[in-house]
């Protein structure tokens, strides 16, 4: 098996934090995204991260960081989001290049997966595709993802992309186990449909290929915008805060969910709720759902639900 | 530097217009000769005195600003304003050295001349400001936000030359069109970084209200001078204003009322 992973966006819906970041590379809680999906992969089983060339350098570097020697980054050549292979088409063109003749455990690398993938990949039957999808419990919170209808036991007979009448709570998580005799119809519907990774199992189910689920109630993000990045730092964290290496905090307050980077000086504040990367400077200020790229200086001014980006400078006189 | 020369150039130029519509004013009252009973040179030289205090005064109704329209009622206003000032401190000037009064019908010809020759000539120089400054694209403007009112921006700003030349489009939510009135759209704002490098001197925000902070910071950083439509605060009767309250900077829309009690707001 062979794990593969996507993290070739662009992540415009979070600018500015992802302006000189990689989504997956995003700290969540004060580690990176992908770090928790690459945790979860069993030690015996290699990862390519496919990103482009803009991120190269960052995933490089991370990986290095990494106590594993299966990782490899594999770049592909586009500079921004117009020239990108799409998910599916990057998927196509590493089987292809890496002649891959092996079940694929296919990830994207923006989603916070709680379940363990020693459990996912042990539920998988020979022959058989297997999609991990997760009960959202709410119908309006389904209108935004992928739904997955299940027919008798965990066989899966639909889905629908963004239903505007959701038929179920059940949602694809971007976590998948393709059986490898399955490759040639990914190579040949990446041709037409590149950028459509859920369109490949509808194609399957008309091919009568079986596609089973796997339904986890443990955590699971996908750290799209703003606001989930906030839900899932609060659903991490809970109801405490984690100071990063070398920070200050003086006569200020952290209530509810914080996370304060490497090197970063709060004094006179009170902070609710909010992530601050390293290396700022915060002085007498009230920060309430706020996200700070790095380098921050803030000084006397209240902010609410902003996400700042990286040497953001606001002092008030 | 193109328009610092256009800037320094239109000061100069200006201090000539006053002085030789006093002139104008000195031969259409006195005569066209030069009278020994009310000298030339004596009154020429207290207009020379008074023609950069005129300017000074000129200068802070901001009537030489990138952003303003010369052939506007409010600025006619604020040159005929000037006008009456330079006329005044004229008078007191001329008294001040020579002791003496004249005609007050030469004042207020001095005033009618200064006021239209100034005026004439500031819609003149606009129209070679604008025409240096837009045709060498002098201040490459970024638009970031595609809307109604930015499309309408957009076009007329091109379409009366204005020295902040549209050159690139960004819209957060992501645009479908190519460009806009001949302006290229560049993407979503992933690209802010890239576009500044570019000599951006001007950003105008006209939608995405939640990166204001964002925006304005890289302007910051990047000594670009930011503008923001009051339609992004959802103000588009084009009735708020900038004020302040206790010395704060505020933007007030006042409530509908009889335009004769404007005073009373």
């Amino acid at each position: 098996m062979h794990a593969f992973i996507l993290a070739g966006g662009f992540a415009t819906r979070l600018w500015p934090l992802t302006e000189k970041r990689a989504k997956p590379l995003l700290p969540l809680a004060g580690v990176p995204i992908i770090e928790y999906l690459v945790r979860n992969i069993p030690e015996n089983i290699p990862i390519t991260i496919s990103t482009n060339a803009v991120f190269k350098d960052a995933f490089e570097t991370w990986a290095q960081q990494m106590n594993r020697d299966n990782i490899e980054v594999l770049i592909e050549h586009t500079q921004n989001d117009d020239q990108k292979l799409g998910a599916l088409g990057a998927t196509a063109q590493w089987i292809q290049n890496a002649k891959i003749d092996d079940d694929i455990l296919l990830l994207t690398g923006d989603n916070y997966c709680g379940f363990s993938f020693d459990d996912f990949i042990k539920a998988a039957s020979p022959g058989t595709t297997l999609i991990a999808v997760h009960d959202i419990g709410d119908l309006e919170k389904a209108k935004a993802f992928g739904t997955v209808l299940l027919g008798e036991g965990n066989t899966v007979v639909g889905f629908e992309e963004k239903p505007k009448n959701p038929k179920t709570t059940l949602v694809n998580t971007g976590c998948y186990l393709l059986e490898k005799s399955i490759l040639p119809i990914i190579v040949e519907h990446a041709r037409t449909h590149p950028d459509d990774i859920g369109g490949i199992f509808e194609e399957l189910l008309q091919r009568e290929k079986p596609i089973t689920c796997f339904a986890f109630s443990e955590a699971w993000f996908d750290i799209g915008s703003f606001d989930a990045y906030i839900e899932s730092t609060k659903a991490l964290v809970g109801k405490k805060t984690i100071i990063g290496e070398g920070s200050v905090i003086e006569r200020s307050q952290c209530e509810g969910s914080v996370v304060i980077g490497q090197n970063t000086n709060v004094t006179d504040s009170t902070i609710t709720d909010s992530v601050v990367f390293e290396d700022c400077k915060i002085e007498d200020c009230i920060l309430h759902n706020c996200v700070l790229d790095k380098g921050c200086h803030l000084k006397g001014v209240d902010l609410t639900g902003k996400m700042l980006r990286e040497g953001t400078y606001l002092q008030k006189k | 530097m193109r328009y610092k020369i256009l800037l320094l150039l239109w000061l100069v130029t200006d201090i000539c217009v006053f002085v030789i519509s006093y002139a104008l004013a000195y031969f259409v009252r006195v005569g066209f000769i030069f009278s020994s009973d009310f000298p030339f040179d004596l009154y020429i030289k207290s207009a020379l005195l008074t023609a950069p205090l005129w300017l000074i005064v000129l200068i802070t109704t901001r009537t030489f600003a990138l952003t303003r329209r010369q052939r506007t009622l409010r600025n006619a206003a604020y040159i005929i304003y000037c006008a009456l000032v330079g006329v005044s401190l004229f008078t007191l000037l001329y008294y001040f050295q020579y002791n003496a009064f004249f005609s007050r019908l030469l004042l207020i010809t001095a005033f009618i001349f200064s006021s239209g020759l100034v005026w004439i000539w500031h819609s003149i120089f606009e129209y070679i400001l604008r025409h240096q400054l837009y045709t060498k694209t002098q201040f490459p403007t970024l638009i970031v936000g595609v809307t109604r009112e930015s499309r309408l921006l957009i076009e007329r700003l091109n379409a009366e030359k204005n020295p902040i030349k549209p050159v690139a489009i960004l819209d957060g939510r992501g645009c479908k069109d190519t460009e806009i009135d001949g302006v290229p759209v560049r993407g979503k704002l992933n690209k802010l970084e890239e576009v500044l490098q570019e000599g951006i001197t001007h950003l105008v925000q006209c939608s995405d209200l939640e990166q204001s902070l964002n925006l304005l910071s890289a302007c910051r950083q990047k000594k670009i001078t930011y503008m923001l439509l009051p339609s992004v605060l959802g103000m588009v009767e084009r009735d708020e204003k900038i004020e302040t309250l206790e010395g704060q900077p505020v933007t007030m829309v006042s409530p509908k009322e009889n335009p004769l009690m404007w005073f009373f707001r």
